[in-house]
């Protein structure tokens, strides 16, 4: 596509965005997701996942722009707990708390939270760029891909999942085929036959993704806060002109710290299946590794709020790029979104730039309006959202409770769903304390179908032989890239065992046992 | 251990897929060929991480959930099972009303007052949001029908 047309299509998009449905949408969209992020027991994924329902009824561009700027709004608040009461709103901002927190303390919680609103935004608006240039030729080459091609690109994204997710990778390897295996419950696409069902008939229409994603993220989210006893006792937010205008002096300093964040949270975002999370703490590792500051890191350094907050804002960004071009979701909360496509009868992958202009478009138009709006929201209303935090646990626990049975309901209009939520719920508790990871099972549950189709079709193409994804130069090319990152978490586990047993070959160690 | 409960589970998982032709048939590959490779592979994972554990030996350093927290654990979870069992019968509003309501005056210890405005207000926001302007039904249970439609 000619760089012309991109922008003509930008124009575009803008002026689909800047119609009044969609400003006000993207408005309520930003309020909702930064109360959203600045509440500890309700997540991104989660919010997302909650407000669904309520999409039903919007235009699909209209909908998108309302879940998308949910999602910015949780990227920038998740930041105002992190700082101000030291507990993550968001698992995006575990890696904010280490030096925001220490700069509140000090009575600076206005330079800390500039900081991150600041770099936020600058992580955003350079990733909204390369989003806008890099989508329509990715989309056109996606174009070309056949059944190999998309399997080896699905074995990427689960790769990735595994490989990035830091964690452990047989744990991640598991959860990744556990997902997969609910999505296969239901009819069977090809033959309509139902699988996996073990006779009970309610399950034959499949395990709705809504309802398991609302189950493991919300209700186990809100089991965990309680078990941690959660205490806010926060530093009170006052957010003068002066504070900004002090922290944005010192930005140019931080220009590459700026830069490193960006594009590392872009790629990480972009990679399928790991979101915000990683991205926040790799980026965070490596300004304490170049900064020349870099050990006075966790004192309450300026550049260790703004490292992770590029890196977390732009990989929410470059997440939602292969969502868009090849219906491959980037991170768990593009998954829902993803989720949500085909409620609005729309079908993920890259004929969408081509059959539905409007909302590819109008969905980075909005990216564009939302994020200028958000940042202007955060800085004027920080105290607004920061007292969100009194409301008590006695009532926002029950209200989590009950908008997460309405979103449960609403996915299929069956009781039998609540009843799913609830027992995903209790897994989803479980899992997290015995350290399996969720965003695996998450994201492999919605690419089930897909993933499935896709090897299926290809086998058929290859008349039984899995040698069809040798022949082909694009697959195999991801299949090696799926194969060197699946590989990562086994090389670094056997490099620690080698060092390990040089360590102590000198005695003769016995199999530690007991 | 989670990870004997995952091999239990998914020995059935893969008998399950069984059921189904898994093998090459004139449509290509059958309809249990991806179930079942998904559940060998869920069976040998949770095995390998069962031997992982198994190896290090087992060790109980810490109890899973804290001591003190069971009973909020509880507090929270049971009245979650409740609530559910509540909207089957009740509808989500007036189950959720009276899930408020019991939450918050019994756990939360507010003032009745306080207790009647959020337990009222809110179900009757959901409600207004819900029925009214995206005009999507939800569960109302039989009380509530009868008092709306007069069924």
């Amino acid at each position: 596509m000619s760089l012309p047309g991109i922008f003509h299509d930008l124009l575009y998009g803008i002026g689909v965005a800047a119609s009044p449905t969609n400003l006000f949408v993207a408005v309520v969209g930003l309020l909702l997701g930064t109360a959203i992020g600045v509440l500890p027991g309700l997540g991104g994924t989660n919010g997302i996942a909650l407000l669904l329902p309520l999409t039903f009824r919007l235009q699909p561009t209209s909908a998108i722009i309302l879940l998308s700027s949910v999602y910015w709004g949780a990227i920038f608040g998740g930041a105002i707990t992190s700082i101000l009461f030291n507990i993550p709103g968001e698992p995006w901002s575990v890696a904010t708390t280490f030096d925001g927190h220490p700069l509140a303390k000090q009575g600076k919680p206005g330079i800390a939270l500039t900081a991150a609103f600041t770099s936020s935004f600058i992580g955003a608006l350079i990733s909204m760029v390369l989003f806008t240039f890099f989508a329509p030729p990715l989309a056109e080459i996606a174009l070309k891909f056949g059944p190999p091609e998309n399997f080896a690109v699905l074995l990427l994204a689960f790769a990735t999942i595994a490989g990035l997710e830091g964690g452990d990778p047989l744990k991640s390897v598991l959860m990744t085929l556990l997902g997969l295996l609910l999505g296969t419950v239901g009819f069977d696409i090809v033959s309509g036959s139902p699988r996996m069902t073990f006779g009970v008939v309610a399950l034959q229409s499949g395990i709705n993704f809504i309802v398991i994603a609302i189950g493991l993220f919300g209700l186990g989210e809100i089991l965990l806060t309680v078990e941690e006893g959660l205490r806010l006792e926060g530093v009170r937010a006052r957010l003068s002109f002066r504070d900004v205008w002090e922290t944005w002096k010192l930005f140019p300093r931080y220009a590459w710290t700026i830069v490193r964040g960006t594009a590392l949270g872009f790629w990480i975002g972009v990679l399928p299946g790991t979101g915000a999370t990683p991205a926040s703490f790799m980026s965070y590792g490596l300004a304490k590794q170049f900064s020349p500051r870099g050990h006075r890191f966790g004192t309450g350094e300026v550049e260790g709020v703004v490292a992770p907050e590029t890196a977390a804002h732009a990989a929410g960004i470059g997440a939602l790029l292969p969502m868009i071009t090849l219906g491959i979701p980037g991170s768990p909360t593009a998954a829902v979104m993803l989720a949500g496509f085909f409620i609005w009868g729309l079908n993920p992958g890259p004929l969408l730039f081509r059959e539905q202009r409007e909302f590819v478009w109008g969905l980075i138009g909005s990216m564009y309006l939302a994020n200028v709006i958000g940042v202007l929201i955060v800085l004027t209303m920080v105290p607004a959202f920061a007292a969100i935090n009194r409301i008590p646990f006695a009532v926002l626990a029950p209200l989590i409770v009950i908008l997460s049975s309405v979103g449960a309901y609403a996915a299929n209009n069956q009781v039998l769903d609540l009843w799913i939520m609830l027992a995903s719920g209790l897994a989803g508790y479980l899992f997290k304390k015995l350290g399996y990871p969720l965003a695996p099972l998450v994201v492999a549950l919605v690419l089930g179908d897909m993933t499935e189709q896709a090897l299926r079709q290809s086998l058929i193409m290859g008349q039984g032989s899995p040698a069809i994804f040798l022949h082909r130069p694009i697959a195999l090319a991801f299949m090696a890239a799926a194969l060197a990152l699946g590989a990562l978490p086994a090389l670094r586990a056997l490099r620690r065992q080698t060092r390990g047993r040089r360590g102590t070959a000198a005695r003769p160690a016995p199999a530690p046992r007991g | 251990m989670m990870a004997l409960g995952l091999v239990a589970s998914a020995l059935l998982l893969v008998r399950e897929a069984l059921r189904l032709p898994i093998a090459w048939t004139s449509a290509g590959p059958g309809p249990g060929f991806f179930p079942f490779w998904l559940a060998v592979g869920v069976t040998g994972v949770a095995a390998l991480i069962l031997a992982r554990t198994w190896r290090a030996g087992r060790r109980h350093d810490e109890p899973f959930v804290p001591a003190g927290a069971w009973k909020p654990l509880a507090i929270v979870f049971l009245p979650m099972v409740a609530v559910v069992a509540l909207i089957h019968y009740l509808g989500i509003y007036l189950g959720g009303a009276l899930y408020l309501a019991g939450y918050m005056r019994l756990v939360g210890r507010h003032r009745w007052m306080q207790v009647a405005v959020v337990s009222i207000a809110l179900p009757l926001g959901l409600f207004l949001i819900f029925e009214r302007w995206f005009l999507m039904p939800m569960p109302k249970g039989l009380a509530l029908e009868w008092l709306l439609y007069g069924r």
